[in-house]
């Protein structure tokens, strides 16, 4: 029997709860997700900072300014990394056993994961937004952009996620997942995240103007060093709902495979 | 112990950690590949910044490459940390406690195997470096990076030992591989100390690594001179005496 | 000299934690000595504390003629030492180990190599002597440890439950070589929780209870102490009964704590009073199904000195226990 709508949203906020707590008591996964990119910020920035006297580099108040949308995207891959390893724990503990022999909606174990994701990533867009404000970045559009930051963050986490969260759920091992992090800051190095793309090198520079997340970054970015542009956002927006549907149809695939194998 | 007991113990351990690598199939890969894809990504990202005024060479593989090779071999002694914290969790160490090796020959024997381990993505790294267009360092620069990459393998292992001994669990290990990690990092690592901005410039001044970077680095970017050479080796001794000093400390503290 | 002499060892951990309090306890050189203590007891952290892994907060300890704190270094040169299964590392072969364990203790690697492969011949591994340990049994790993233990040939051999886990083959050629090696000189001191380890092998015993030794003798002279029989007896249709039923048995003698729905008592009068508790049992309304004697054992001493019976002993008869750490 399945229960109502009502009890299955009570059970992704519950599941979600867990999975927040779960995260920000265990510090060897928390760190990754903020120090880890904080410092690397803060490093990049100071090493690479003179960057904007480059003929060609857009017009910022500061580097920071221009990287801050980069700590947030890749502080947001490695949350979607992290959920998805625990999600694997999860799994090979046996414990998402127990959710699924519970009369919810299978899929509610899955978007429990996911909100919970989705608010870490919310934190963490916040979180960079005051770090970068106290560090001295400017961001140009305000309040508005703050808010629009913290949401787009929230729903590239949820995208991205769900990526993850496929892969845990068709390997079933948090091994597999771990090793899938270098392909992250492969992902990330061929975007827009750390430097602008037209003063990268070849074929880096190729693949970043294309890349998507070089599109997500850019909607992140704009309203930082510059102003609102309907057509950066739109792409923004595009990509974000790409990968996340690309990200749900993978799950919904991976769920309909373990049904069959009665896992 | 005669001195041939205690190289025949340094030995025989140092043989039983290559184990790791040689036995089981597959492990060795990710260390590898690691240090090469991160050079590859960062050298695409930031080489522009070789157009500013003042930098040092028009390479920004050469110039980059003593770092990933260096991030290579803290990473790999780090390993040797995360792998002595499973050991003592699952009670193998016991056992060399229990013996009547010296403790200094134990902890030589620990941490002497990173050198050797630090060879392999070293080498995968030259490769994939020269093949893009990094300088050729010359003999005698290749000779210095490489022994220096191992000396700072050792290094990074006496860091991950003494916090093995600390902590006991494996879950310490995100410590030891951020620790190593920033040390690098916080050095002449992505432009010349004149280019670095602010707060960097003072910490890569007094970050002994700085001088391993450079030492390591000056084959690849230009020719090679003692006034250069010798303060990364001092700077290896440096550190591994204060961390041998940590490591022995907590080796003892294991049975208080 | 003692093998293993210990005055007043102690050892208080953090929130004054004191597993260890006060023991006093003496091993004479060539003797087998039991360890026999409940989950808890001490019993891993005296042995520890004797093998020099762990330092004692309060009193001392000699073991070899050399004092474990003092002279750490002497007593490893003297010890033999084999504590837990996990103690092998799964990469290596059994003759890598060996080997290496030769090697810490300064032993040539010629010589090392040939006491090796007297050793696996030894405790039956020659055929698995080059296969990586990660592939042996539990009694293999156990046979190894008890090999590496003895590569150096120990004045003084340190046995932490050597045979805990293990079927009753395994246990018995565990045995054997214990006794074997008895026999050549070697002084062992084992903890076990199994009675039958303790009664087959052990020349004396001592008991811990709570960090500190409540019983110490030979097996004979303790069971002599405690030295009666005792009843075991199971009610038709039990359920319900047990509490007239003891008030009967306390007439004859003294009730034991009952184990696994069996009534026990201790009989004060000997095996004369069988029949009478029987027709008592009787006249209560109470029918006896079933009825054994039983001469006391190593775990009666156990129930009369701590309250608790030996944890093994329970399970002994199937052969299948977990290890249990302390």
């Amino acid at each position: 029997m399945i229960e109502s709508l009502a009890t299955n949203a009570r059970v992704v906020a519950a599941l979600g709860n867990r999975s927040i707590k779960q995260t920000i008591r265990r510090p060897q996964l928390a760190a990754p997700l903020i120090i880890f990119p904080t410092a690397l910020l803060a490093i990049q920035t100071a090493g690479a900072g003179r960057a904007v006297d480059l003929p060609g580099f857009p017009p910022v108040t500061n580097f920071l300014s221009f990287m801050l949308a980069g700590a947030i995207v890749q502080a947001v891959m490695m949350t979607g990394n992290s959920g998805a390893i625990a999600f694997a724990i999860d799994m090979e503990m046996r414990f998402t056993d127990r959710l699924y022999a519970a009369p919810i909606l299978r899929s509610s174990v899955i978007l429990g994961r996911l909100a919970a994701t989705a608010a870490l990533g919310a934190m963490i867009g916040a979180y960079f937004v005051v770090l970068g404000l106290i560090f001295g970045a400017s961001i140009n559009e305000g309040v508005p952009a703050v808010l629009w930051i913290i949401l787009l963050t929230s729903a590239s986490a949820l995208a991205f996620g769900s990526i993850g969260a496929a892969i845990a759920l068709r390997t079933n091992s948090a091994s597999v997942v771990q090793g899938i992090f270098p392909l992250v800051f492969v992902i990330l190095f061929l975007s827009d995240a750390f430097f602008p793309a037209n003063l990268m090198l070849e074929p880096a520079s190729w693949v970043a103007q294309y890349n998507p997340l070089s599109f997500i970054v850019n909607g992140i970015r704009e309203p930082i060093i510059a102003g609102w542009s309907a057509t950066t956002q739109l792409k923004a927006i595009a990509s974000v709902f790409g990968v996340g549907a690309l990200g749900f149809a993978l799950c919904a695939g991976a769920m309909r495979g373990r049904l069959r194998r009665g896992v | 112990m005669s001195w041939q007991g205690s190289a025949a113990t340094v030995g025989a351990l140092v043989r039983r950690a290559l184990n790791e690598i040689t036995r089981v199939p597959g492990a060795a890969i990710p260390g590898v590949l690691a240090p090469a894809i991160f050079f590859l990504g960062l050298t695409s990202v930031f080489g522009s910044l070789t157009l500013l005024p003042g930098f040092t060479t028009h390479s920004y593989q050469s110039f980059l490459i003593p770092v990933s090779l260096l991030q290579g071999a803290a990473f790999t002694g780090a390993a040797t940390g995360v792998n002595l914290a499973r050991d003592i969790e699952q009670g193998w160490f016991d056992r060399l406690l229990a013996s009547p090796a010296p403790r200094p020959v134990l902890l030589a024997g620990l941490v002497l195997s990173a050198s050797l381990r630090s060879l392999l993505p070293a080498t995968f790294l030259l490769i994939v470096g020269l093949a893009v267009g990094v300088h050729w360092p010359g003999l005698l620069g290749l000779v210095i990076a490489l022994s220096l990459v191992m000396g700072m393998a050792v290094v990074a292992a006496t860091w991950g030992t003494s916090l093995a001994f600390r902590f006991r669990t494996q879950s310490a290990a995100p410590v030891m591989q951020v620790g190593m990690f920033l040390a690098v990092l916080l050095t002449t690592a992505y432009a010349p100390l004149h280019l670095l901005t602010g707060w960097l410039q003072s910490v890569a001044r007094i970050n002994p690594v700085t001088q391993v970077v450079e030492a390591v680095r000056q084959g690849f970017t230009g020719s090679v001179t003692w006034s250069d050479t010798w303060p990364g080796y001092a700077a290896l001794f440096g550190l591994a005496a204060v961390l041998t000093f940590f490591a022995l400390r907590g080796m003892r503290r294991m049975t208080l | 000299m003692a093998a293993i002499e210990t005055q007043q060892l102690a050892r208080e951990f953090e929130g004054g934690i004191k597993a260890v309090d006060g023991v006093d306890l003496e091993v004479a050189a060539g003797e087998i000595y039991g360890f026999l203590g409940p989950n808890g007891a001490g019993k891993t952290t005296t042995v520890r504390m004797l093998t020099t892994l762990l330092q004692p907060t309060g009193g001392r300890a000699m073991v070899a003629g050399y004092d474990v704190a003092k002279d750490a270094g002497a007593v490893r040169r003297k010890i033999g030492v084999a504590l837990q299964e996990a103690a092998l590392d799964p990469l290596m072969t059994g003759r890598e180990l060996l080997e290496l364990q030769a090697t810490l203790h300064g032993i040539s690697r010629k010589d090392g190599r040939e006491r090796g492969q007297w050793l696996l011949d030894r405790v039956g591994l020659t055929l698995a002597a080059d296969r990586r340990v990660g592939t042996y049994s539990g009694g293999m790993r156990r046979r190894l440890d008890l090999a590496a233990a003895l590569v150096h040939t120990p004045e003084v051999l340190f046995l932490d439950e050597p045979t805990t886990g293990l079927d009753p083959v395994s246990r018995k050629a565990i045995w054997e070589e214990v006794r074997k090696l008895n026999d050549e000189g070697t002084t062992v001191f084992l903890t076990t929780q199994y009675l039958e380890e303790a009664d087959q092998l052990a020349d004396r015993v001592g008991i811990i209870s709570g960090g500190l030794l409540v019983a110490e003798g030979t097996p004979t002279a303790l069971k002599a102490e405690v030295g009666r029989p005792h009843l075991e007896l199971c009610l038709v249709e039990q359920a319900g009964k047990e509490a007239r039923a003891q008030v009967v048995l306390a007439r004859f003698g003294r009730p034991l704590p009952a184990r696994d729905g069996t009534l026990m008592v201790e009989l004060e009068h000997g095996t004369s009073e069988v029949g009478p508790i029987v027709v008592a049992l009787n006249q209560e309304g109470l029918d006896v199904e079933s009825l054994d004697l039983v001469q006391p054992t190593l775990d009666d001493v156990f129930v009369h000195k701590t309250g608790q019976h030996l944890e093994g002993a329970a399970k002994e008869d199937t052969g299948e226990v977990e290890a249990i750490p302390e």
